[in-house]
């Protein structure tokens, strides 16, 4: 062994987007115990959003260079990573704009001390009264960093440490609403307990995969699959424990049973911030995994990921029916979106991948804009998430009304928005893959999951406002902002698809080294 | 068989029935006291595959910090240190679920490895894997010092009570004031 240590090459430059978020982090801790209280929001905010703006324009810098395999194996950043790179930015700024909103809610969206007891004075005291936490802002930005590292994770062992660096600061966020906060606690722990479960498996699948390749990164898995005398018992076994990890967090089928309720539980914002970004982190991830590590056995795969997939589009879109929550049903209304993006995953072509990578955008902003508005329905108590409670919206306050039917129209999947757009890639990508019946049952739960979103509009403008029906607050600048941000996008990615099409097909492929 | 072998199988013997008893003693001080048996018989079985910093690793962290952690909760909560019937849930389902994972791991181990010899690799030696860990697996490495940060201040965001208690006024104030 060499007296000197040879670290290995590590090129800073590609690195940078990450290194910034985890900087920018960093620095908010210190913010926290240096920066009076009461300039410590505004401070906080900023630095986010700018570190954030750094960090995409480093992505897009990079993205004119040629693909990179940097610290050893451990990263690699490629077309398709700095694509998903940029989304997870851009949603990121879009959902800090509604974390960072406090002109809806005396404090914000977020609880001072989450240690007092719930339903006590104290706590009632507190909601009505006192700022919320600025931690929340480093933790978004450890997630953020988090799920960059997971999109361009190009070993097992990188993307199990990514995965928990983006979920461990999720799981927190989730415990700080303000109001509700027994739901929310519990919300935080079932997510949290879930969750651990489901990296347990992960763990395990790796070691097993480990067992049967000698080699933890993606390159040497795909040549093991192909020439390793092992019995290939070990590879499936250790796969289907990998997918276990990956579909709990992508909430697919049957490894949903957290999504409604940490949705429902956790605060609206960081409900937002875990349907756009982390299902973008999740697929990203899920998609290297499958189109660099084992394509090999896409066979295989094709058969146990389709029938997921049908599934998770089923019963999605037929629990959906059922739900009074309107937060309950954007979670549903998610699961069944995770389904469609599996049938990119396991198409294994350019076109599946280019496809899914315009599906998670075009859903990200039309998501984040949904939450948007279930931020601005609310009453003295806070947010007005009831079903019922949103009979007759249209007439109380028609502007925000027609933006959420047009946003629901969107994830209905109507022309002219990027709903439609987005579902025509992903059935094309799947019809040329041959996965004609999976496009079938697609389109059957499409046709299901039009019936909820329908009957949220007929409600809005056809019923009468009851006495409950609460008036939409006036958004303050940064709700408005990330409102007309995802409305917008999804209206340019419904007429004119073109250029984000474009992107995701110059992306190219993952790089294999 | 090599006294290598007759050690392994002793030394799992020990870990097995220890963990055994983990689950079925009904006092929870004897349970951890258990736990630290098995440990300490899997950081045993670490040292006989040559892989020695995992094995003082294993005692270091685990026999040593975790079960002490254990220990000192029981103690500091009002827990029952004598025997207690509410230690006990309902047996079945854990034991089907515990025997199952076990059997079929078993059966996929000696199906993929159909009993073949693998040799052993090089020593696991303190060198080696600092070698490993700061050469190749720097980055990951690096990340979990993040992690850890980040579990720390969600650790005082969700248990600190008198944390950022913002400015208390009976007015509300400025609604534009972000």
């Amino acid at each position: 062994m060499n007296d000197k240590l040879q670290l290995p090459n590590l090129d800073y430059a590609a690195l940078s987007p990450m290194l910034i978020l985890f900087g920018v982090a960093c620095i908010g801790v210190l913010v926290e115990g240096f920066v009076p209280r009461r300039i410590r929001h505004g401070v906080q905010l900023s630095l986010s959003l700018l570190g954030l703006v750094a960090a995409l324009v480093m992505v897009i810098r990079q993205g004119s260079k040629d693909d990179v395999v940097t610290a050893q194996t451990a990263v690699a950043i490629d077309g398709p990573g700095l694509f998903l790179s940029a989304a997870i930015i851009v949603l990121g700024i879009v959902s800090l704009l509604l974390i960072g909103e406090r002109s809806l809610e005396t404090g914000g969206a977020f609880v001072a001390q989450a240690a007092v007891t719930a339903n006590t004075d104290a706590d009632r005291d507190q909601a009505a009264r006192t700022t919320g936490a600025t931690e929340v802002f480093p933790l978004t930005m450890f997630a953020l960093a988090g799920m960059l590292l997971f999109c361009t994770a190009n070993d097992l062992l990188v993307m199990f440490v990514a995965l928990e660096v983006f979920s461990l600061p999720l799981y927190l966020l989730c415990a700080l609403a303000r109001r509700r906060r027994l739901l929310s606690q519990e919300a935080a722990l079932k997510y949290f307990l879930l969750g651990s479960f489901a990296s347990a498996f992960f763990l395990f699948g790796i070691a097993l995969i480990y067992g049967y390749a000698g080699q933890v990164d993606f390159k040497a898995i795909d040549t093991a699959i192909q020439n390793s005398a092992n019995d290939d018992i070990l590879l499936y076994v250790g796969l289907a424990m990998l997918a276990i990890g990956l579909l709990f967090k992508a909430a697919a089928v049957p490894f949903h049973v957290w999504t409604p309720d940490v949705y429902q539980g956790a605060p609206t914002p960081v409900t937002a911030l875990m349907a756009a970004c982390t299902k973008v982190a999740a697929f990203g991830g899920l998609l290297r995994l499958v189109y660099v590590g084992f394509h090999r056995t896409e066979w295989e795969l094709q058969q146990v990921l389709g029938t997921v997939a049908v599934i998770t589009m089923l019963v999605g879109a037929i629990l959906a029916v059922t739900q009074t929550d309107i937060k309950r049903l954007l979670a549903y209304s998610s699961i069944a979106n995770a389904g469609y993006l599996l049938l990119g995953v396991l198409s294994v072509s350019e076109r599946g991948l280019s496809s899914s990578m315009f599906y998670l955008v075009a859903y990200g902003f039309t998501v984040l804009a949904a939450f948007a508005v279930v931020t601005l329905v609310r009453d003295a108590d806070g947010e007005a998430t009831h079903l019922s409670r949103w009979a007759g919206l249209g007439r109380r306050s028609p502007l925000y009304a027609s933006l959420f039917t047009f946003i629901l129209l969107a994830f209905a999947g109507l022309p002219l928005t990027s709903g439609f757009t987005a579902k025509f890639g992903i059935f094309a990508a799947a019809i040329d893959a041959g996965q004609t019946w999976l496009v079938i049952a697609g389109v059957v739960s499409s046709a299901i999951l039009a019936f909820p979103y329908l009957r949220v509009v007929v409600m809005m403008w056809l019923s009468e406002p009851g006495e409950t029906t609460p008036a939409v607050s006036i958004p303050g600048a940064m709700t408005a902002a990330a409102l007309v941000i995802g409305t917008v996008a999804t209206l340019v990615l419904g007429v004119a698809p073109s250029v984000l099409i474009e992107a995701t097909e110059h992306a190219g492929i993952f790089v294999s080294k | 068989m090599t006294a290598a072998d007759v050690l392994l199988a002793a030394l799992g013997a020990v870990a097995l029935g220890a963990g055994l008893l983990v689950v079925t003693t009904r006092h929870v001080v004897r349970a951890g006291l258990w736990l630290v048996v098995t440990l300490g018989a899997v950081a045993g079985l670490y040292l006989v595959l040559s892989a020695e910093l995992l094995a003082w690793v294993q005692v270091l962290l685990y026999v040593g910090a975790v079960v002490v952690l254990l220990l000192f909760a029981v103690m500091l909560t009002r827990a029952p240190i004598g025997a207690s019937d509410d230690l006990d849930r309902v047996r079945w389902p854990g034991a089907l679920i515990g025997a199952g994972a076990g059997a079929g791991l078993v059966a996929l181990f000696a199906d993929a490895f159909h009993w073949s010899r693998v040799g052993l690799p090089a020593p696991g030696t303190a060198e080696a894997i600092g070698g490993a860990v700061f050469r190749t697996w720097v980055l990951p490495f690096e990340l979990v010092s993040v992690l850890l940060l980040a579990a720390l201040v969600g650790a005082i965001v969700v248990s600190r009570p008198d944390i950022s208690a913002g400015p208390r006024s009976d007015s509300r104030p400025d609604p534009r004031g972000r």
